[in-house]
């Protein structure tokens, strides 16, 4: 459930990423590729940083739960932005009365002031019975920003709790850090709950200037006998991405491909960590394999 | 016996097929003559049709992110290629073009789906064969990520200790028939395949079979996932990850030689463990459960020699990342 698309490098043509390529992150509401039992209907949300806006270390948010392809506003904004760096999600639940679907739950999270943003595709099993333990992990001040109800809003607040200053502007690598910290906690507090089912977290983490993405699952494979959500699990969730030029002048990750031939595209694997950075010349691209 | 079926005699995929059903399958080929340089197909473009070429040879690409390729094969006469497809229905993997004039007999999906459905015996030994090419090939991939991690010896992976396998019961039956893979399958088939072995749990991060040992069993992950790994010295490349209904090990049994990867549990797993002496009477047979229990095993052959490109991908777009390249996962 949900598709998430992360960039980093040069102006990017925000229409062609959500609207026009074959298989855009619009098209992934109603028709994804790699999904068989669930659609994306449960709304849009996207942060962008565009280097010729007033103060273009912040970034421009738009959230809305109207379907993404026939919302006009966001088609006429993406005729207009070419961002350097864009963190845009399409949400998808189950067919639950239980569910929330409304603004306070649409990704990317940015608490105000923060300069983190993130988004989640996947899911914490059993997250009710873990969501108060979190809270000792999680800055008072943190805590009281949460306003939904989704697991992936409190890992938001988890990652910012592990920062040095969650109001500050990390690099690479001290977001890395801080998610697979996050990532540990989570994993000690399910341990302590005995929840031992499958759950995906693969996250899109972005400053603006760098990036951190995580292709992971907990206790994948393992799903309770009765599971509505085990058709989209079993399969490792997917995460792929391209880099464009020679010398890597950017960074597109992806839930799926954008494009139906996905030449050129190369999958992340399983239980693995990308950083991005921006350098001088373009993008500084690692993958790490991520044991916690 | 046509001149086809003469050629078909001599083509290494087909050995051991007899003459009569090579006749046969010479009926359903179709010849095609390329010229220099001809795409046959590209990257990501649905497959329809094995081809084996008769004369002339087949350049194979693999596009890489930032608008290059790499080649990674030629096939010549009397070579097949586009086999992966015809078996699982999925898109090439690589890029084919004539490296020179050429031709090729293509056998197109829709007719191997014929022979399959009859239960004709070319397909049960073109099944096996095709196996053993897939698995030749996949050993192939995977010595060139071994090589391109250094010199050096396989090492075991000393912070995953060996198994020690606790027998279990199945998993729930209910669980079994939602797992995509054996969905449409017939009831007493899946019933043949699930009481082959036995069942074991596994703890996460133990060794199941090392690379270059022999293997006496092939597994069937039921829970949890098994990593695939080429280790060297301090450094490794994880070529495949058997989750729920794959399986894995089957290489050894297939072709009598060691394994060429480390088999180690990522997470707890519960697996169905196939002896030696169960794979063999189900892999030559051709019974209902044997022709199930071939396709589970060529269909994770053809998911293991494409996840083993794709490292292979990485590795040669190391030179379009900026600065360090990316450690191998």
């Amino acid at each position: 459930m949900c598709r998430v698309l992360g960039y980093l490098g040069e102006p990017l043509s925000l229409t062609q990423v959500l609207f026009d390529s074959d298989s855009s992150l619009v098209s992934q509401t109603y028709n994804p590729r790699m999904m068989s039992t669930f659609l994306n209907l449960a709304g849009f949300g996207m942060a962008a940083w565009e280097p010729h806006s007033i103060e273009p270390e912040d970034p421009l948010t738009y959230r809305s739960t109207t379907l993404p392809a026939f919302d006009r506003n966001l088609r006429s904004l993406a005729r207009k932005l070419a961002p350097t760096c864009l963190v845009a999600h399409v949400r998808g639940v189950t067919y639950d009365e239980d569910v929330l679907v409304g603004e306070t739950n649409l990704h990317p999270f940015r608490f105000a002031g923060t300069r983190v943003v993130l988004a989640h595709n996947g899911h914490l099993r059993e997250f009710g019975r873990m969501r108060y333990d979190l809270l000792e992990h999680i800055g008072p001040e943190l805590a009281r920003r949460i306003e939904g109800t989704t697991d992936s809003e409190w890992i938001y607040a988890l990652v910012l709790s592990r920062l040095h200053d969650p109001y500050g502007m990390p690099e690479a690598d001290e977001l890395a850090d801080a998610v697979a910290s996050t990532l540990r906690i989570l994993r000690d507090i399910r341990a302590r709950h005995g929840i031992d089912t499958s759950s995906p977290v693969n996250l899109c983490v972005t400053t603006g200037r760098d990036l951190v993405a995580t292709r992971f699952s907990f206790d994948y494979g393992w799903y309770p006998d009765e599971d509505a959500l085990l058709e989209t699990d079993l399969p490792y969730v997917s995460l792929w991405f391209t880099i464009a030029g020679d010398t890597a002048r950017s960074l597109l990750i992806a839930s799926e491909p954008l494009t139906v031939d996905t030449t050129g595209w190369l999958e992340v694997p399983e239980y693995s960590m990308v950083t991005a950075r921006t350098v001088a010349d373009g993008v500084h691209v690692q993958t790490l394999d991520l044991d916690v | 016996m046509s001149d086809t079926a003469a050629f078909l005699a001599s083509v290494p995929l087909l050995a051991g097929i007899a003459d009569a059903d090579l006749v046969d399958l010479a009926a359903v080929l179709r010849p095609r003559g390329l010229t220099a340089g001809e795409v046959i197909w590209r990257e990501g473009e649905p497959a329809d049709a094995m081809h084996i070429v008769v004369e002339g040879s087949v350049a194979v690409s693999l596009s890489l992110p930032g608008d290059t390729e790499t080649q990674v094969a030629t096939v010549g006469p009397g070579e097949v290629l586009g086999e992966i497809p015809l078996l699982d229905g999925g898109r090439h993997s690589g890029t084919a073009r004539a490296a020179e004039p050429t031709r090729v007999l293509l056998l197109k999906r829709s007719d191997f789906a014929a022979l399959v459905t009859r239960r004709h015996p070319t397909a049960f030994a073109l099944k096996r064969r095709l196996a053993d090419v897939a698995c030749a090939r996949l050993r192939g991939q995977l010595t060139k990520l071994a090589a391109s991690l250094g010199d050096g010896v396989p090492v075991e992976p000393r912070e995953h200790p060996r198994a020690e396998l606790e027998p279990s019961g199945p998993p729930d039956s209910r669980y079994v028939r939602r797992l995509a893979d054996f969905r449409a399958v017939e009831p007493l088939a899946l019933w043949g395949f699930l009481t082959a072995g036995r069942y074991v749990r596994c703890p996460a991060g133990r060794t199941l079979i090392a690379e270059d040992e022999p293997a006496n069993a092939c597994f069937v992950t039921m829970h949890g996932a098994v990593e695939r790994v080429i280790v060297r010295g301090g450094r490794r490349i994880r070529v495949g990850l058997a989750g729920p209904g794959r399986a894995f090990g089957h290489e050894s049994l297939i072709d009598g030689a060691p394994s060429p990867v480390t088999e180690t549990t990522r997470e707890r797993a519960l697996l169905l463990v196939v002896p030696r002496t169960a794979f063999e009477q189900l892999y030559h047979g051709e019974t209902a459960e044997s022709h199930l229990f071939l396709d589970v095993i060529l269909r994770d052959l053809m998911a293991s020699l494409r996840q083993a490109l794709r490292p292979q991908a990485h590795l040669a777009s190391r030179r379009a990342w900026a600065a360090d390249p990316p450690a191998p996962t």
